[in-house]
């Protein structure tokens, strides 16, 4: 049986299961449920306080939920942009696949479903943390940054964040000093690592009106900022060495991913990246340190897991 | 002269078998809800002394925080309950004297 039915803007189309998988923007969610991982693990090892591994499961689904929540927000919000932009218009939305309405209920009823879970599973202050994060992202940078100002990733950072701080609070009920380090990591790590994706595609956000660095303020200065921010990550990243949380692999791992960070932030800085006259090499180039940025994340948190979770922790001293 | 409205044909069939495998998903995921809640609550009091003043739901800093709140509390009630009694000594004594 068949219908005929008057064309749209956009031409019908049958929503897959992969649709709202990828809806909740499943890369985005994958780093930081294993963000989130390495706070919870890190908390256990260091805190030594035991957790049910059925609870902890439930904490780090909860994280997912609540990354797939946010991103499912965005997507509704960010449907009109999406549809100019070559790389996104494929999203759900902008294809037609889910109408805007269903994106924005789903991203609401997941919400509150993770935020419950994080509460049942573990305690009122990883909840609470997951209920902001999931605003910071989904309200504060989604429908405040993104389109008003160029420091919008820089700000809007602390979203993907707050995962490492969600774990440790739901082992231990407390965030301390180590719980914030990891914070400042991602916070840090963020403004480079989005950069350099935005030196090759600032001609899409400049066609939407998104005010993204390089749209604003240039290649050169987008270069010079992510050297910057690059630079300061780098003690941001062995601070876990100095306070105990990290041990020798930490220290070596961290180490060698930040030389290899500064060592493409420095290329990418002398290089052309983002200019018209850019070639392909530069643009290659961008691509890389944007891909290896992701590396440098996995990296450090892959070994805070490592030392603790497989009793692979050997103090270097701290304080 | 108007160009004719174009036409898209939709397979009802296969609508409706999408609108089918939504469905069996989404109940799924209740289900799974349900189970998670339903788990996770049982072995929260399962690990909670209820006895020793553990709460459900709240652990950590916030319950110390509480905890604590609720011993300051309880440490003035009996400082005033005391002072009372002082007071209520003193002018007990007070009146013998008088007598």
């Amino acid at each position: 049986m068949s219908a005929d039915m008057t064309a749209q803007d956009t031409s019908p189309k049958l929503a897959t299961a992969s649709d709202y998988v990828e809806l909740m923007k499943p890369r985005i969610m994958m780093l930081v449920v294993f963000t989130a991982l390495a706070g919870l693990v890190a908390a256990i090892g260091v805190t030594g306080q035991s957790v049910n591994p059925v609870l902890a499961t439930v904490a780090i689904l909860s994280v997912a939920l609540g990354s797939g929540a946010a991103g499912a927000i965005n997507m509704w919000y960010d449907a009109d942009i999406d549809a100019i932009m070559t790389r996104t218009s494929t999203r759900p939305i902008p294809s037609g696949a889910i109408p805007k309405d269903e994106a924005l209920t789903m991203g609401l009823i997941m919400s509150a479903v993770s935020v419950l879970l994080m509460w049942i599973a573990s305690n009122v202050l990883a909840a609470g943390i997951l209920a902001l994060s999931i605003a910071y992202y989904g309200w504060f940078y989604t429908m405040v940054l993104k389109r008003r100002t160029a420091q919008n990733i820089v700000i809007g950072g602390a979203a993907g964040a707050f995962p490492p701080v969600i774990g440790w609070a739901a082992v231990t009920g407390t965030t301390p000093l180590d719980a914030w380090i990891l914070f400042a990591i991602i916070f840090v790590w963020t403004p480079p690592h989005f950069w350099a994706l935005s030196l090759v595609a600032h001609k899409e956000y400049a066609k939407a009106g998104v005010p993204m660095l390089p749209v604003t303020s240039g290649a050169k200065t987008t270069r010079l900022h992510m050297l910057l921010y690059t630079i300061v990550l780098a003690p941001v990243g062995l601070a876990p060495v100095a306070t105990g949380l990290g041990g020798i692999i930490y220290a070596v791992i961290g180490s060698l991913l930040t030389l290899a960070f500064l060592y493409f932030a420095v290329k990418v800085w002398r290089s052309r990246a983002g200019e018209p006259d850019a070639g392909d090499a530069e643009r290659k180039l961008a691509m890389s340190m944007f891909a290896f940025s992701i590396l440098y994340l996995f990296g450090v948190f892959a070994a805070l897991i490592i030392e603790h979770g497989f009793g692979l922790y050997f103090s270097l001293g701290g304080f | 002269m108007t160009e004719p409205a174009a036409t898209v044909v939709i397979d009802q069939e296969a609508l409706k078998k999408a609108q089918k495998s939504r469905n069996a998903w989404l109940a799924l995921a209740l289900v799974a809800f349900v189970v998670i809640v339903g788990v996770s609550t049982a072995l929260r009091i399962q690990e909670t002394d209820f006895s020793g003043g553990d709460r459900l739901y709240f652990s950590g800093y916030m319950d110390e925080a509480a905890s604590e709140e609720a011993d300051r509390e309880a440490q003035a009630r009996i400082a005033a309950r005391q002072a009372e009694a002082e007071a209520a000594a003193e002018t007990a004594t007070a009146e013998q004297g008088d007598e």
